[in-house]
């Protein structure tokens, strides 16, 4: 569920990059301000680490044939606390983004806040810790487990989205999108899950007091559930902000969403600010309102048929530039 | 006899892992290409790392700020891989290969356009062009050029450099360490789990993989393993003086070359941006 460049537009990415350096930097501060960063840095960067090789294991799912891996935010805030879980998925993100092609630059913002938001500042700390106060055993832990790590999935499913619609790229119905995101996610939920757990359960068998630190952990102490949740709140409405602000101003990308909420595919929307983007849009867009189609008298074809041979063109000079550097290059050397 | 026949079918088993294992050494072996070609020493190699880092994010931006019904306005920035790869000598194979991993999210999105979206855009000799279809290749594009341009960062500008850059934008220096440590510890550990798959699967009496019942010990043991390392780490660190900072010595300033480098391509993105370069030739040639 990386998200890609590609699908994105600047608008949403930089709005999820905002976010999600944000969240960094608190986190960062909290590491930092609880004393722990000099004694948990190594153990970060290695658990880091560590999601990438448990990553690589694929495992088979008994009864169906197909095989799966491990995400790791739950298991990661267990062992770490959330604060130094997030930063680790951070840096896990940016690694798979750099090197690997697993999502991208711009959509990095994303994807931290996707795969690391949900599970380290949602799922773990409202739902698996709750549970696991109650007493720490293998039922908890795999009920904690379990139960957080879908909803952490759920929730990262549904901001793939709401990202992807309103960027305005897909042309996939919010509808048909999330009855195909939602389940799916589910099932894999469940799988991570019960693996989380199997896994948690071990470490906690070996070494209980990792377990038992990070749950009651000292660390954690001054941060309460109202804190959290007001966070989050104000967190929601900046989003919901921003992305109607951005989503009226490219009315294309949400416009599937509001045919499933309220019937209409427009939203009624006029007035200075709109207008005036609305114009910088056109100005923007290269083919403002797909210049080239709609007309039959076959001026716009031209118009097509020239871009098509100009892009054919282009390639090749690219092509031509390539070889030649690469040639001259090699000249220069043999000398 | 029965000796020999037990050799055959562990040497048997190990032929079978060893189908399983290239994809973890194909992993390790990948990630240390990216690295191996940021050791060169080409002019792209010696720019100032914030100036790649800048335009990088200029490119990359510029790139998906098209909408989705553009092919042609796209196309011209293909000079900047081409070029910039010529100039790196940097080999297309290994980056075709991680296009392979980005492509599939990017097509299924690009694929339900062509689904959904059958407006006829165009009909080019007869035939029809849906919009669908041209927001697929209009992605499929976009992916290729944003996923070229990252690796082509990566592979001219070391992680340490970059990160050092990082440090110096007031990035908290836990998260560039944790960056850098990660990073560094991912080639150990994927040894770590390869060597303990091998004896796994040396062991096991199908040659399936690793059996669901089994993963959370399996896996279990690699987090006791890490953090066995992780505590042996922090005590090598400790030794040599660590204090939770990110020390560097010298910094390198942006020479002027670079402020060239950053400016000029950065500027001739924009250009792109506005002008459809694909347009002009085409007419020209009409």
């Amino acid at each position: 569920m990386h998200m890609a460049d590609a699908l994105l537009s600047p608008a949403v990415g930089g709005v999820m990059t905002a976010i999600s350096v944000g969240t960094l930097g608190y986190s960062a501060y909290k590491v930092k301000k609880d004393d722990l960063d000099e004694k948990k840095v190594p153990i970060m960067g290695v658990m880091g680490a560590f999601v990438f090789a448990a990553q690589m294991i694929n495992f088979t799912i008994p009864g169906t044939g197909s095989s799966g891996h491990i995400g790791g935010g739950i298991m990661l805030a267990a062992l770490l606390g959330q604060y130094p879980a997030f930063l680790t998925i951070a840096a896990v993100l940016i690694i798979q983004a750099l090197f690997f092609a697993d999502g991208g630059l711009l959509a990095l913002g994303c994807n931290i806040f996707n795969m690391g938001f949900f599970s380290c500042f949602v799922a773990y700390p409202l739902i698996f810790k709750p549970i696991l106060k109650k007493g720490i055993n293998t039922k908890n832990i795999t009920i904690a487990a379990v139960l957080s790590t879908i909803i952490g999935l759920q929730f990262g499913a549904f901001s793939v989205v709401l990202e992807t619609l309103a960027s305005g790229i897909t042309e996939l119905p919010f509808k048909t999108f999330v009855a195909l995101m939602q389940p799916i996610h589910l099932a894999i939920g469940l799988v991570e899950g019960i693996i989380t757990a199997a896994v948690v359960t071990f470490v906690y068998k070996m070494r209980p007091e990792l377990l038992e630190n990070s749950v009651s952990g000292k660390a954690m102490r001054d941060i309460s559930m109202k804190k959290v949740l007001s966070v989050m709140a104000v967190l929601v409405v900046v989003v919901g902000c921003v992305l109607s602000l951005f989503a009226s101003a490219y009315p294309d990308g949400l416009e599937w969403s509001m045919e499933g909420v309220s019937g209409t595919a427009e939203l009624e929307a006029s007035g200075g600010i709109y207008d005036s983007l609305s114009a910088l849009q056109e100005k923007l867009a290269f083919l403002p309102d797909y210049s080239f189609k709609s007309d039959e008298d076959g001026s716009n074809l031209g118009t097509a048929t020239s871009g098509i041979v100009g892009a054919i063109l282009t390639l090749g000079l690219a092509g031509i530039v390539g070889v030649s550097i690469s040639a001259i290059k090699k000249k220069k050397k043999d000398k | 006899m029965s000796h020999i026949l037990n050799y055959i079918d562990v040497a048997h088993r190990c032929v079978k892992c060893g189908d399983e294992m290239q994809d973890f050494n194909s992993k390790i072996s990948g990630m240390s290409k990216i690295e191996e070609l940021s050791q060169n020493t080409t002019c792209i190699h010696k720019m100032h790392p914030m100036s790649k880092l800048i335009t990088t994010l200029v490119y990359v931006v510029t790139v998906i700020s098209f909408n989705r019904y553009s092919i042609t306005a796209l196309v011209p920035f293909i000079f900047y891989p081409v070029i910039l790869m010529s100039l790196s000598e940097t080999p297309y194979k290994p980056f075709f290969k991680r296009l392979l991993v980005a492509l599939p999210f990017s097509a299924m999105a690009g694929i339900s356009n062509i689904i959904f979206d059958k407006e006829i855009l165009a009909t080019i000799g007869g035939i029809s062009i849906s919009a669908g279809v041209v927001s697929f290749i209009s992605i499929i594009l976009k992916t290729i050029l944003t996923v070229f341009a990252v690796l082509i960062l990566m592979s001219t500008t070391k992680l340490t450099e970059l990160a050092f850059q990082l440090t110096r934008m007031k990035i908290p220096s836990i998260l560039v360490l944790q960056l850098t440590m990660t990073y560094r510890y991912i080639s150990v550990l994927l040894k770590e789990a390869s060597t303990m798959f091998t004896a796994y699967m040396i062991r096991s009496t199908d040659h399936k993989g690793i059996k669901f019942k089994d993963m959370g010990v399996f896996l279990g043991q690699l987090i006791l393993r890490s953090m066995d390392r992780a505590e042996r780490v922090y005590c090598a660190m400790k030794c040599r003086g660590f204090n939770g900072e990110y020390n560097r010595t010298c910094s390198k300033r942006i020479n002027l070359k670079s402020y060239v480098y950053m400016i000029g391509i950065s500027s001739l993105i924009i250009i792109f941006r506005f002008y459809n370069f694909s347009m002009l030739l085409g007419s020209l040639w009409g």
